[in-house]
């Protein structure tokens, strides 16, 4: 106790003498001269009083109590009022908040005084407090709240918990999940500046504007009112700049191409030379191969339809006002696409167009290869000055801009003329004659145009380039519109596959009829009660009947056949409509004991036969065979030779009596019966007079069998669906649906794919053979880690 | 000149690019060329369940050194060999399990069984026994491995029935007729967290492995409860038809905790819905002893009053691995080893075992071949267990003839059970209302 009470006095002393120092310092800051000297001669003072500190603490805690109480009342000022001395013979009392009136600005203090206000408060009203809950009711709920925090703190786990339990692969000892790569974009939005340079460097971004943010918004802002042709003037502008800083770079690119090209052509030249003729044939194969590839290119393009304005979604951007940021892109690509087709057309693809001139450069010989070279690079000269004039008012226009660029240019001129000596050293104003007469060229010329080639007797059309301006791009479709229409011919055949031809036969081996007209209405009637497709196919044939052609219906006459005027197998094409027949009519005259089902019909239901594109190839190479044929020869003697030919060659087949028949065995062998198992002469006597007893029910054998009505084919006239166990296969069967299945066929499918090596490549084994945990051997693995 | 048109052999066609690569094969994928594949698939899983059975030899040795039955093991974390196991003698061995030596002995570390036994840090290991004694060991190898003098000891005020450490502060809890948490460097307990109403003895307690502040305990009174040492109470208890005899929280599922029941099952609970367990696992014949996780925290091991160690997996109820030998015991304790494919129990005759954690697992080093095989023979004894004969290879278990009795007797038990109980609800009142799940019966009630 002692001890404390001695150690909060000098505490006390230690405090007040900070204080003290504080406020001189404080006075200190406003600048006196004498200010200075006070504080010397207070910190003289301060160590006065530690020293005789230390010493006391050497004598007893009395001492030094009495000590130090002596000690505070020499360092109090009394008597002179000042600053920081306040008299009790003031005017007024001296209050606590007169202490505190130095602190009133601070924060804590106003939340003391907030807190001690209840206590302060000087109404009648103050509550008790109420009394506290029963002890144990009190612990129950303190333990509810327990609960529900712990409850809280273990339920971060579900996350993990979930992850790990539907994971498809678990390998042990558990890696925690990796963030991933983080991209450049991340993590400068993440990005504070944290050290002294880098702030400076944001706060100076900022006063510049130009930030990531604020760069984008003064984007969006000059972007939001542009209509599609000022995007696109936008556009023309930066890659006039881009041409301006980049021109003589591009020329010693091209200059470079240019080279390669020629002496590649010159050395193939030689090559063909020396090697002689061959492989004409896969020249023509790898034409044609690229010829199709740009049709399908091109398709493609059309389909997207991003490279025109004239689309619906284009006019609609163009009636817009502002625009997204989305959709600002979109008008970009567009433009690009138009741009990049524009050119395509034009047959001036850019740098691409090495193999272009390959199909024609057999004629050529080493001279006008060279000349070829020559007058490209004239042109490109030439071009060259055109554009010089070009000025622009930015960077480009200051001096030393434009000596770095004349120094390329100069560079690039000087590889030029070192080609052309190399080469042979022809003059630059020769070019303009080569110039002159390359046009002329004998035989059928082909011209390329952007993927397509045409063919022409006689010389090159003169191909108009077009403008590239932006808004003529919708032209650009209905020229190559124009140009499919050169060669539409194979691409239609490909097109159209279906060529309705009213001559259609159906197959005649499947086919019965009553070749007469009446027959075919009753049959109409009949098939209304069939299926959709049934009735579709009626309503055709009625149309049919209506236009009524003479020659149509001798012709269907005749590709319906009869085989077996009985029973009958019918074909219900869709595509082919005549073809839809039925005999009940006829049954009704003949055989009446017979139900109904002694027609045997396979149908083709439509929506089967436009699935299977196989079928409709088929079906197609049939009909232009047929067609064919039909060219060559009178239908009628056609029609009729195929009659004869088929009623000879089923003559004496009886197809579906045949079929009958069996099912009609199948279903006796299957059906229930009994075997009288008694042995004769075995427990009963022999002999004349003897009475012959019934066989013994316990020797009568009951085989289960199947009943006829039971069948799974029962009532399925065209079927016999087999009601035998068979052993064998039954082992892959199983009696109910496994567990995780929700579906038969979910099962079967299962099963279906074997997991083998020998049925799957290496890495489909691995992958179908991975075990769901992986354990790494002699390894610690560890209960999870709480990440901190 | 004539020309002639050999036949080419390209190396690279068939032969491996690198050594050591796979030589590649060339097969025709055509499912259409494969008509067998269905029929020899099921075959080969066919002989994979066979095999499986076949080489199905899952003991691996015997740790001896006690002279009474072994009651409680205990594995170091963060060791695969290390494990301590306590005895009714009184005696603490420390195992070397790979090396199947002792690291140390001692003998008649307490009056009495060793009730519990727990790893502290740095290699020591605290153990307590019925006359209430918590002594702290040195665990580290030392020349003389019957080395006798604890490090510390910690006197209590009654029986103590477990032992469990934190899992990374110096904290560890004890269990007596009350729960408390001691630090090892005081000598007395810190906190008592015992339910207040709670007066029976406390079995056993658990730390949580991965949420380290809580934990868990059983006790006589058929209770599981939990703890908290952040708000230093005992939250919640649930009071079950049968008293527990074991406890393990599960090292991936931190919300998991096992419970061993003396009504022959295994009841998992979630604790944050302790109303009804999670799942039931039924299969023991007797009493369950004990259980405990494996690392992976999708296996589970139990040792049981009938003799026999099952290997259960999380979530699968039913028909669970059975390891028996005819001269082991009532299974007092099992755990299971720090990389999973082990698994260790003591029993009443003594001898601590040591068991493969899958029956037909291979010991030693597997080729790459070898493992694409067994890979492959998992994968089809897995897909094919719906078929008759591979499911049935598969299920079928080999008891020993008391225990198969025991679970004929028990079936019939049950179903008779059963029959009557669908009776009485064919034929009374209580057949107008549904009946009530299995898992619902087994919490009586919930205690805030």
């Amino acid at each position: 106790m002692e001890m404390t009470n001695d150690w909060t006095v000098g505490m006390m002393k230690r405090l007040r003498v900070m204080m003290r120092l504080m406020r001189v310092m404080r006075k200190k800051d406003e600048a006196s001269p004498e200010a200075l000297e006070e504080l010397q001669d207070f910190l003289s003072k301060l160590d006065s009083t530690d020293d005789k500190k230390r010493k006391s603490n050497d004598v007893s805690d009395t001492q030094s109590a009495s000590k130090k109480r002596r000690l505070m009342q020499e360092r109090t000022e009394a008597g002179d009022e000042g600053e920081f001395g306040v008299s009790v013979r003031g005017s007024t009392a001296l209050k606590l908040d007169d202490l505190l009136a130095p602190l009133a600005s601070s924060s804590a203090l106003t939340t003391l005084k907030k807190s001690i206000k209840v206590l302060t408060s000087t109404s009648t009203k103050t509550k008790t407090l109420s009394a506290p809950l029963p002890q144990r009711a009190q612990e129950r709920l303190d333990r509810e709240a327990a609960y529900e925090q712990t409850k809280e703190e273990v339920d971060k786990w579900s996350a993990t918990m979930k992850r790990i339990k539907q994971a498809e692969h678990l390998s042990f000892p558990l890696q925690a999940q990796s963030e991933g790569r983080v991209s450049n974009l991340e993590l400068a939005a993440k990005f504070k500046p944290s050290n002294e340079l880098e702030s400076a460097v944001d706060n100076l971004l900022k006063s510049a504007q130009l930030r990531d943010q604020d760069i984008a918004g003064t984007e969006a802002l000059k972007m939001a009112h542009l209509s599609v042709e000022e995007v696109a003037a936008r556009r023309a502008e930066l890659r006039m700049m881009r041409e301006l800083a980049f021109r003589a770079d591009k020329k010693a690119k091209r200059i470079a191409k240019i080279k390669s090209k020629a002496y590649r052509r010159i050395r193939k030249k030689q090559r063909e030379r020396l090697g002689g003729e061959e492989g004409d044939a896969d020249m023509d194969v790898e034409d044609a191969e690229t010829r199709l590839k740009a049709e399908v290119e091109r398709a493609r393009e059309r389909a997207t339809l991003r490279h025109k304005t004239t689309g619906k979604w284009a006019k609609a951007m163009q009636g817009r006002e502002e625009l997204d940021v989305d959709q600002r892109q979109a008008i970009g690509e567009m433009l690009e696409r138009g741009e990049k087709l524009r050119r395509r057309i034009q047959g001036e693809m850019s740098g691409d167009e090495s193999e272009e001139n390959e199909s024609d450069d057999e004629e050529q010989d080493v001279e006008t290869i060279k000349q070829g070279a020559f007058e490209e690079l004239a042109m490109l000269n030439a071009s060259d000055v055109l554009s010089a004039d070009i000025k622009s008012k930015s960077v480009f226009n200051m001096k030393f801009m434009r000596d770095a660029a004349e120094r390329q240019t100069r560079e690039a001129d000087a590889a030029a003329d070192d080609f052309l000596k190399e080469m042979g050293g022809v003059e630059q104003e020769s070019d303009d004659d080569a110039c002159g007469d390359r046009p002329v060229t004998e035989g059928p010329s082909v011209q390329r145009v952007g993927g397509r080639v045409i063919y022409h007797p006689g010389t090159i059309p003169y191909t108009k380039p077009v403008d590239s301006h932006a808004s003529e791009t919708s032209s650009v479709t209905l020229q190559s519109a124009d140009l499919v229409q050169d060669s539409p011919k194979n691409l239609n055949f490909i097109s159209s596959p279906i060529i309705s031809s009213p001559t259609q036969e159906s197959n005649p081996w499947l086919v019965t009829s009553s070749s007469s007209g009446p027959s075919r209405k009753r049959s109409e009637v009949l098939v209304q009660k069939g299926s959709d497709a049934l009735a579709k196919s009626t309503n055709k044939l009625k149309k049919r009947i209506a236009k009524g052609g003479e020659e149509k219906e001798r012709i269907q006459d005749d590709a319906v056949l009869e085989i077996d005027a009985d029973n009958v197998l019918t074909v219900l094409e869709p595509a082919s409509a005549p073809a839809v027949i039925n005999t009940k009519h006829e049954l009704k005259g003949k055989r009446k004991e017979k139900p109904k089902n002694d027609s045997v019909a396979v149908r083709i239901s439509p929506a089967d036969a436009d699935d299977s594109d196989v079928h409709s190839e088929v079906d197609e190479q049939e009909r232009t065979l047929e067609r064919k044929r039909q060219r060559g020869k009178g239908k009628g003697v056609t029609a009729f030779k195929q009659r004869e030919l088929v009623s000879l060659a089923f003559a004496g087949d009886n197809v579906v009596q045949a079929f009958e028949d069996l099912k009609q065995s199948e279903i006796e062998a299957d059906a229930p019966r009994e075997v009288d198992t008694t042995l004769p002469g075995w427990g009963s006597w022999g002999g004349t007079g003897t009475k012959k007893f019934p066989p013994r029910p316990n020797l009568i054998k009951k085989i289960a069998g199947v009943e006829p009505s039971s069948r799974a084919d029962y009532k399925k006239a065209h079927v016999i669906i087999s009601e035998k166990r068979d052993k064998k296969a039954a082992k892959y069967l199983v009696k109910e649906l496994p567990y995780p299945y929700t579906s038969h066929a979910q099962y079967a499918r299962s099963m279906d794919i074997p997991v083998g090596a020998e049925w799957n490549t290496r890495v489909g084994f691995q992958r179908g053979t991975l075990p769901r945990v992986v354990k790494k051997m002699g390894t610690v693995i560890e209960p999870l880690v709480k990440a901190s | 000149m004539v020309k002639i048109s050999v036949l080419q052999h390209a190396p690279s066609v068939h032969l491996p690019a690198r050594p050591g690569d796979p030589t590649p094969t060339t097969r025709n994928l055509d499912p259409l060329m494969h008509p067998f594949a269905r029929a020899r698939e099921r075959n080969r899983a066919l002989n994979a369940a066979k095999m499986d059975k076949l080489f199905a030899k899952p003991f691996v040795g015997a740790l001896e050194g006690h002279i009474d039955a072994v009651e409680v093991l205990c594995k170091k974390p963060g060791s695969l060999s290390a494990v301590a196991s306590g005895s009714w003698d009184g005696g603490v061995i420390l195992h070397n399990v790979s090396e199947r030596k002792h690291i140390r002995r001692i003998q008649g570390a307490h009056k009495g069984k060793v009730s519990g036994l727990c790893f502290a840090q740095d290699d020591r290991l605290l153990s307590c026994g019925v006359d209430s004694k918590i002594k702290l060991w040195d665990a580290s190898p030392q020349d003389d491995i019957t080395e006798q003098r604890p490090l510390n000891e910690y006197p209590g005020k009654s029986a103590f029935n477990s032992i469990d450490h934190h899992r990374s502060d110096p904290l560890f809890a004890t269990a007596s007729n009350i729960v408390q948490i001691w630090d090892e460097t005081k000598s007395a307990a810190i906190s008592n967290l015992t339910f207040p109403t709670s007066t029976e003895t406390i079995t056993s307690v658990r730390f949580n492995l991965s949420e380290t502040s809580v934990l868990g305990s059983i006790g006589s009174d058929r209770t599981f409860t939990l703890y908290d040492i952040r708000t230093g109470k005992a939250e919640r208890r649930i009071v079950m038809q049968m008293s527990s005899n074991a406890l393990a929280w599960s090292p991936t599922f931190p919300t998991n905790v096992l419970l061993a029941s003396e009504d022959h099952n295994l009841y998992t609970f979630d604790v944050r819905q302790l109303k009804t367990p999670t799942h039931i696992y039924k299969g023991h014949v007797a009493a369950v002893m004990s259980c405990d996780w494996s690392p992976t925290g999708l296996e589970f091991v139990s040792g049981g009053w009938d003799r026999t160690v099952r290997i259960w997996k999380e979530g699968q109820g039913t028909r669970p691995e059975v390891y028996h030998t005819k001269r082991m015991q009532r299974v007092s304790s099992s755990i299971f080893t720090a990389d999973a494919r082990f698994v260790l129990t003591g029993s009443d005759d003594g001898n601590v075992r040591i068991w493969k954690a899958k029956a037909s697992e291979k010991l030693g080093i597997i080729t790459a071949r070898e493992r694409a095989a067994i890979e492959y023979r998992d994968t089809l004894k897995d897909k094919w267990k719906h078929d008759n004969e591979v499911g049935r290879i598969q299920r079928n278990r080999h008891l020993p003839k008391p225990v198969y009795q025991a679970a004929k007797l028990k079936r019939t038990m049950l179903d008779t059970r059963a029959v009557k109980e669908e009776r009485r609800r064919k034929h009374t009142c209580a057949g107008e209302s549904k009946p009530n799940a299995e898992r619902k019966k087994m919490v009586i009630t919930e205690q805030t």
